[in-house]
């Protein structure tokens, strides 16, 4: 994708004296001071057509004087241009951009959370992630990666047997902070002011919400008068580990976000890191990748289908859903050698070489997956049953896609054709053929179509690249080891000396990456997912900011559900499709 | 001598009746999963005895050994009332099914129902109303919000279904000139012709009203998975949570099958191949012609919503299940 080229720039820089114009290698930034920021922002937003809100989030300069840096994101869906704008916060304070995008408060609390950055004209300014009255704000420099051990947290051996010396197995005595249930009330209580009959819990566990998030409900009968989201049940401090570990260490992290498309996730992650290192990659693994990122995409799509089917009662669907699920399964576990969280792809390429046959069985997969995709609708899609539970409901329009950043097939279906394999083509977008589906109305059952239809136009995908590698040599490499910041392949390691010094050398020091800042971002299942990395040199990023497209199609939920039913809300959810490891991270 | 004679058959058959449906709801879990298996493209229960056919027997000795836990707070009396009152009136609602025509045993006539009374439709309603209760008992006493809005879904489906459940049987009543269930039989063998010829709306009225009153898909808002966790039931544990779906699920799916088809379908009557036992083997399989479709559409569906489902009663199918009276009533005055 394109940046914001000078033209633009120009007429910016016409209209605000004091902004500085930086065309770095991959990004082109504004930086601007910090009362002069909204007016940039809605100068940007109004005129300039810089309407999707993509990210914000701050990076932590500990012996500058500010400290704080705030970056924005933001897309020009014309133009298909981004920018980043860039400002430094003052006496810890940044003006809210709640008034411009209502999604920037998720962001912005969440920037508070890990920071400790206040907003100005906040609504709530709570916690996004960690609970209230947790003192700490992780995402500091001076905070440790292992945390500060500080609470006593006994064994259950210990609290049966008292504590022996020497104690009865080798661990630490003192953990870092964990909520009590006190502290989880509170974080309740901070978030809801009960207005209506009822406060209804969806969650830390819930059968309905896929995962550990946690919804308030204030019912007013079965009508929600408002609703809210706790989050971070699943936060495990990605973007602080990504700080600590070099490059190619944070990719079987990455598996762990959105585990339902793994593949995905690291595609986005490689795309990143190979922009950055300047890492070309060969024709065979680009086409492997995008292969396997369809089948991915094919696979999340059917748990979609499954569990929103069984969310609205539909219990069959859901294991003809999870039937194909397990060819796909098979076929990526034949490959990688996992199932769910595989570590397949390299930075460089590919950590094995295409499996022999799987060609074979991708083919079989193709020609038997389209009859089971009748299979499904004919279930579902003329079904009365299903349209009276999913047609108007959550409708969102052209204006909330915008203003609430959504991405993926929900931004599709409400009829925005943001696709990141067309708009910023990655491994071989560019070189397959295929549609974009988009819906016209926007509610759950548009949502619904987009999916099912974009699995279809997967399978147009796999076939192509299928056949482009039935062309390819098997000899063909499958990963670029000449570069000097990719590893080479596991038999090029035992049997070369050359090759086996460089993964030496890579593994205990890890990559050196050029100063400089990218954002990359992949079109995954559930959105855009994006990574924006800011090097200072050396083997480890400075800041790794991961853009969750989980997390923005969720923070539209609670004004999608307003006046809705509690039965509303499971297909809405269903249709806005998060994974918490996602939106936690 | 004769009154204790007549109590002495009626315990006999009150145990029969007992002893056979509960035996039949228990192996309905079997089937149903059976079912289940099959149409999702996968095995069902069959580690268990050949075929699984011991399935019900584990789970019935895994119900009744779990620990019980009584949620804080609970309304102890009618936490426990609510199990009586979930299987009493799908049990009752047997009372009144005339399984076959009546026989001579050692000179005595013998009807093969538990209790011959001309109000037994009445009888039908009352026990479908109260069957409620058990909903709604279980729902308040667990002092839980899922269980509270899940009983309470149930309150507005059944308040808008008995309504429909009564007009769409109004007609029956009114071409067979009685609500005893044996008249109702003997009239459609008089004229030999199945009511169902006649009342055709009525029958599907009465198909769907059954779906609700038995929680049944599309129509199970108060258990709904996936929003309410199981809705009303989701406090108890062990066999107190085993009755539940043994009595709305399996019980009141079977009876009121039997009284679709005694009102119906027919009630006994079918040709005599079965030799002497032929009346009862045509009731049942009829009977379980209804409950198989039941259990085809649980695993096929979606789920429709509360609000869907009480305007579908009183904006569709009340009307219409008026009308079918009233149109049933004047042609059956003209002719």
């Amino acid at each position: 994708m394109p940046w914001m080229n000078r033209v633009v720039a120009d007429k910016v820089k016409l209209e605000f004296k004091d902004v500085d114009v930086e065309f770095t290698k991959h990004t082109t930034n504004l930086h601007v001071r910090q009362e002069r920021l909204i007016d940039l922002l809605l100068y940007l937003r109004d005129k300039a057509g810089y309407k999707l809100f993509i990210d914000h989030t701050c990076i932590d300069f500990p012996e500058k004087k500010e400290r704080f840096q705030a970056v924005y994101i933001l897309h020009n869906p014309e133009s298909n241009e981004r920018v980043i704008v860039k400002t430094w916060a003052k006496d810890g304070k940044l003006p809210s951009l709640e008034r411009l995008w209502p999604c920037a408060k998720w962001a912005e609390r969440e920037a508070y959370d890990m920071f400790g950055v206040l907003y100005d004209g906040h609504e709530n300014l709570r916690r996004m992630f960690m609970w209230e009255g947790y003192p700490y704000f992780p995402l500091r420099k001076d905070f440790p990666m292992e945390g500060i051990p500080e609470v006593e947290l006994p064994s259950l051996t210990e609290i049966y047997a008292g504590r022996k010396e020497p104690p009865s197995h080798d661990y630490e005595f003192m953990h870092t902070r964990v909520p009590t249930l006190e502290d989880l009330e509170r974080t309740e209580k901070s978030r809801l002011q009960k207005k209506a009959q009822l406060v209804l819990n969806w969650g830390p566990l819930h059968p309905g919400t896929h995962g550990t998030i946690w919804f308030l409900f204030d019912l007013d009968g079965e009508r929600v008068v408002q609703s809210d989201v706790i989050l971070g049940q699943l936060h495990r401090g990605m973007e602080k580990i990504a700080e600590n570990v070099y490059y190619f260490q944070f990719l079987p992290y990455t598996d762990r976000m959105d585990y339902i498309s793994a593949i995905c996730n690291e595609l986005s992650y490689v795309t990143a890191v190979e922009k950055l290192l300047q890492v070309e990659v060969p024709e065979k693994a680009r086409y492997i990748r995008t292969m396997f990122a369809e089948l991915q995409r094919i696979n999340s799509h059917l748990l979609w289908l499954g569990t929103g089917a069984l969310d609205l009662g539909a219990l069959t669907v859901f294991l003809y859903a999870f039937r194909e699920r397990e060819k796909i399964m098979d076929i990526i576990e034949g490959n990688a050698g996992f199932r769910l969280t595989t570590a397949f792809l390299r930075i460089g390429g590919l950590h094995y070489d295409l499996a022999e046959g799987t060609l074979d069985v991708v083919k079989a997969f193709l020609k038997d997956f389209p009859a089971k995709l009748r299979e499904y609708h004919s279930l579902l899609t003329r079904n009365r049953i299903w349209l009276r539970r999913t047609k108007d409901i959550g409708v969102i329009t052209r204006e909330d896609v915008f203003n609430y950043g959504l991405t993926g097939p929900v931004a599709r279906g409400s009829g925005v054709p943001y696709d990141i394999r067309k708009l910023e083509p990655y491994a071989a977008y560019d070189e397959v053929d295929f549609d974009i589906p988009v819906g016209e109305v926007g509610d759950v059952y548009d949502r619904y179509l987009v999916r099912m239809e974009e699995m279809v136009q997967s399978l147009r995908i796999i076939e192509q690249c299928v056949s482009k590698l039935e062309k390819l040599p098997k000899s063909a490499p499958y990963v670029n080891k000449e570069h000097p910041a990719v590893m080479a392949p596991k038999e090029d390691v035992f049997m070369d000396l050359e090759d086996m010094v460089k993964n030496f050398r890579i593994v205990v020091h890890g990559e050196s990456a050029p100063p400089g800042e990218v954002y990359v971002s992949g079109e995954n299942p559930r959105g855009e997912l994006g990574f924006y990395i800011y090097s200072v040199g050396g083997s480890k990023p400075y800041r790794l900011r991961i853009r969750s497209g989980a997390l923005y199609n969720l923070s539209i939920f609670p004004k999608l559900i307003q006046d809705g039913t509690i039965a509303d809300a499971i297909a809405l959810l269903g249709s806005l499709d998060p994974v918490v490891g996602e939106t936690d991270r | 001598m004769e009154i204790w004679l007549s109590l002495m058959i009626t315990l006999i058959k009150i145990l029969v009746v007992l002893g056979v449906f509960l035996g039949v709801g228990a192996y309905l879990t079997w089937f149903e999963r059976k079912l289940a298996g099959h149409i999702q493209a996968r095995m069902g229960p069959k580690l268990v005895g050949p075929f699984g056919l011991l399935q019900p027997l584990a789970d019935g000795i895994k119900l009744l050994t779990k620990e019980s836990v009584i949620p804080q707070n609970a309304d102890k009396p009618v936490y426990y009332l609510a199990v009586v009152m979930a299987v009493a009136p799908a049990l009752l609602l047997f009372s009144v099914i005339p399984f076959g025509p009546g026989f001579t045993l050692f000179g005595y006539e013998i009807k093969p129902i538990v209790a011959d009374v001309n109000i037994a439709l009445l009888l039908v309603f009352a026990f479908g109303s109260l069957a409620v209760y058990g909903t709604i008992f279980s729902g308040w006493a667990s002092n839980s919000k899922y269980a509270f809005i899940g009983s309470l879904r149930k309150a507005a489906v059944i308040i808008s279904y008995e309504v429909v459940l009564g007009f769409s049987v109004l007609g029956v009543i009114l071409l067979a000139g009685t609500m005893s269930t044996t008249g109702i039989v003997q009239a459609q063998i008089e004229k030999g012709v199945w009511f169902i010829v006649y009342q055709p709306v009525a029958f599907v009225l009465y198909l769907f009203c059954m779906l609700a009153e038995s929680g049944r898909v599309p129509f199970d808002v108060q258990e709904a998975e996936a929003e309410l966790v199981t809705g009303y039931n989701v406090e108890y544990g062990g066999m107190r949570f085993g009755v539940f779906p043994l009595a709305e699920w399996y019980l009141n799916v079977m009876a009121l099958s039997a009284i679709a088809v005694v009102l119906f379908l027919g009630g006994w009557s079918g040709p005599h191949i079965f030799g002497p036992l032929s009346p009862y083997i045509w009731f049942l399989v009829k009977m379980f012609g209804l409950v198989f479709f039941v259990l085809w559409l649980h695993w096929t569906l979606p789920r429709f919503q509360a609000r869907d489902i009480t305007e579908i009663g009183w904006k569709i199918m009340l009307p219409i299940s008026i009308v079918n009276v009233v149109v049933t009533a004047v042609v059956a005055y003209i002719l």
